[in-house]
């Protein structure tokens, strides 16, 4: 159950979300649905766990559908996904078909309730079939790319191309994953939940739990990385940083992450990374299930800084995370990490293990530059990357949709 | 007088449809035809972005000239413009392209960047709307501003000043209705150099200027 907007008055200046109900009086009783594929697991679904609720409780008649598939359609959708994110995928003509087949007999279901909309929001590809099996659509439709589709595999952005071209307009995280588009292309950055399980705060006795069980030392500074185990987050990269900075420093570094299991290139690199930090002790190479929030927000919370090394990444909610948990970032030069990490007033960014390395053993000794940049962080993270920046922008955007113009200033 | 109403406002991006520039003279190029928008947005609008207000240059061009092009040069030249010194956008936008040129032509090769690392032109649309709130008296103008959100804070300030009567602010237009005991008033909000200051170190500002008066009267 998502709190209510109220409750994040004390995170955020209560005009904050006297704004929020300000925007969501001027769209009052507009019906907007949010249409994904899954209503568990993934980040779209943590999205939209709380944004329907909050659109709701500031007056916008928000709803939530998610399609129905079978094993082979999510197959199908995984290597959509993975073409788009670049990765050459065989999805033959057949499969397409299969992939149009179950958005039909979902439109079966949904087409009143879309119809009807004044506002439907599709989140990524699964769905995006949906706008041409409503051809009596009465509402503005609009994809929401969540992924990141800037060196797409072109024969998979060829025929997606052809169904999201059809949307009235597209929403994407960054402007570096956009793609051409014959309609406007909004960037709405994703935000972190500052009550959510994960970033809420933790009582001592808790952060205690979380030591004891990862087996830390309270006494010794602590590095942490939280990502998957896959190459592009450069885990061997952070072991070998580690390694630099141990000659002077007694460190400690958990490596923590899921997903490796299923995916056959998580499972060797994680392999990778046991062999790395093999015999010593003071790596903790840590494979969480993916609903250990408590942890991963314990661990980041127990850190003094918090890695993100990556050498391709997306967003990188790991490092706003980080950032709202007061510590600094050292994370890799790339993506959305850019956006967040500034150097020597969130974090610093790096290219190599060394580099890494130098900034660790820096803020090892200015520990007071370790508490000035956690707060310049945690303030930063409180002003751009919180949930009611994400929503302010949703309603922002159903404003500008419903008025059809363009124009620099737009009064409502 | 007349209250002072206060409007709130939300920035709403989006891409401009204009390429991607790699390299120097690209970036002139599209500077040079593309919309008073975009202009706008790279140059007075990135207050109000989420993104780190960068600690060194308030345009967009200027840090991309410093992080990606690696020309420090051209970085500080950019990073000077006073985009609100300028009555009109293509007034700022032919100085632009200037400091440009002037650069290209004291370069030997045009500056590249590597593939990622492109200029990527953007736009915005403001949404203003009325928070319903309104300020009777100048006295309540500082405690109102501390209530203020960073988009009424912009809009009030910075967008104002763009606004006929160009480079007034609401706030000094609002208290010039007020009669000569507020002059003071105009001249400590008039000495306040925004150019650096983010939204939140404005507010501050904003209401270290008007209390310091109102201490001293």
């Amino acid at each position: 159950m998502s709190p209510s907007l109220a409750a994040y008055e004390s995170i955020v200046n209560s005009s904050v979300v006297a704004q929020l109900r300000r925007l969501g009086k001027k769209l009052e009783g507009r019906r907007v649905v949010h249409v994904n594929s899954t209503r568990e697991g993934g980040g779209v679904a943590e999205i939209l766990e709380w944004m329907v609720p909050n659109m709701r409780d500031v007056g916008v008649d928000a709803s939530w559908e998610v399609i129905h598939g079978t094993p082979r359609f999510f197959d199908i959708t995984k290597g959509i996904h993975n073409g788009l994110q670049g990765k050459p995928v065989e999805l033959s003509k057949k499969d397409w078909m299969i992939y149009q087949d179950v958005n039909e007999e979902n439109a079966a279901r949904l087409r009143p309730v879309l119809e009807e909309a004044d506002v439907v929001i599709i989140h990524d590809p699964q769905p995006a079939y949906l706008l041409q099996l409503c051809p009596n659509r009465k509402g503005k439709w609009i994809w929401r790319g969540h992924i990141d589709i800037s060196r797409p595999f072109r024969p998979v952005w060829k025929y997606l191309r052809t169904i999201v071209e059809k949307y009235d307009a597209s929403i994407f995280s960054m402007a570096e994953f956009a793609q051409p588009l014959p309609h406007p292309q909004f960037l709405v950055p994703p935000s972190i939940d500052p009550l959510s399980e994960k970033n809420r705060e933790m009582t001592p006795a808790e952060l205690s739990g979380v030591r004891a069980e990862a087996g830390l030392d309270p006494d010794r500074p602590l590095l942490v990385q939280v990502s998957r185990f896959d190459r592009f987050k450069d885990p061997i990269g952070v072991i070998q940083a580690y390694r630099l900075v141990r000659k002077v420093a007694p460190v400690q570094l958990v490596l923590a992450g899921g997903g490796a299991t299923d995916d056959p290139e998580g499972k060797a690199v994680l392999e990778e990374v046991m062999e790395a930090a093999e015999g010593d002790p003071d790596i903790h190479v840590l494979l969480l299930p993916s609903g250990a929030h408590a942890t991963i927000n314990g661990l980041q919370r127990l850190a003094d800084i918090v890695l993100q090394k990556s050498t391709r990444e997306g967003f990188g909610l790991t490092v706003t995370e980080g950032l709202w948990k007061g510590k600094p970032v050292i994370g890799g030069d790339v993506g959305g990490i850019r956006l967040q990490v500034v150097n020597h007033h969130t974090g610093f960014l790096v290219n190599t293990p060394e580099g890494a390395a130098h900034r660790i053993r820096y803020l090892l000794h200015h520990h007071e530059r370790i508490k000035e940049m956690g707060e310049e962080g945690r303030e930063f993270v409180r002003e751009n990357f919180l949930l009611t920046r994400h929503l302010r922008e949703y309603l922002t955007l159903m404003l500008a949709i419903r008025s059809g113009k363009s124009e620099r200033i737009l009064l409502v | 007088m007349t209250p002072f109403e206060v409007k709130d406002c939300a920035l709403l991006i989006r891409m401009s449809g204009l390429s991607p520039a790699m390299n120097l003279r690209e970036l002139r190029d599209r500077i040079a035809t593309c919309s008073e928008n975009v202009l706008y947005h790279h140059f007075c609008e990135t207050t109000l972005r989420p993104t780190f207000d960068d600690p060194d240059y308030r345009n967009d061009f200027a840090v991309w000239a410093k992080l990606y092009l690696g020309d420090r040069v051209l970085a500080e030249r950019l990073g000077i413009l006073d985009p609100y010194s300028f009555e009109r956008m293509e007034g700022l936008r032919a100085v632009t392209l200037e400091v440009i040129d002037d650069r290209l032509g004291e370069l030997t090769t045009v500056p590249w960047v590597r593939s990622g690392d492109e200029f990527l032109f953007k736009e915005a649309t403001t949404v203003v709307f009325d928070t319903g709130e309104r300020i009777g008296h100048p006295r309540e103008l500082a405690p109102a501003l501390r209530r203020m959100t960073n988009g009424s804070i912009y809009y009030h300030f910075l967008e104002a000043l763009r606004r006929i009567p160009m480079g007034q602010d609401d706030f000094s237009a609002w208290l010039l209705e007020a009669g000569k005991e507020y002059e003071p008033y105009l001249r400590s909000l008039g000495s306040i150099d925004y150019h650096f200051h983010s939204l939140a170190l404005l507010r501050k500002e904003l209401v270290r200027a008007l209390t310091q008066m109102e201490d001293a009267q």
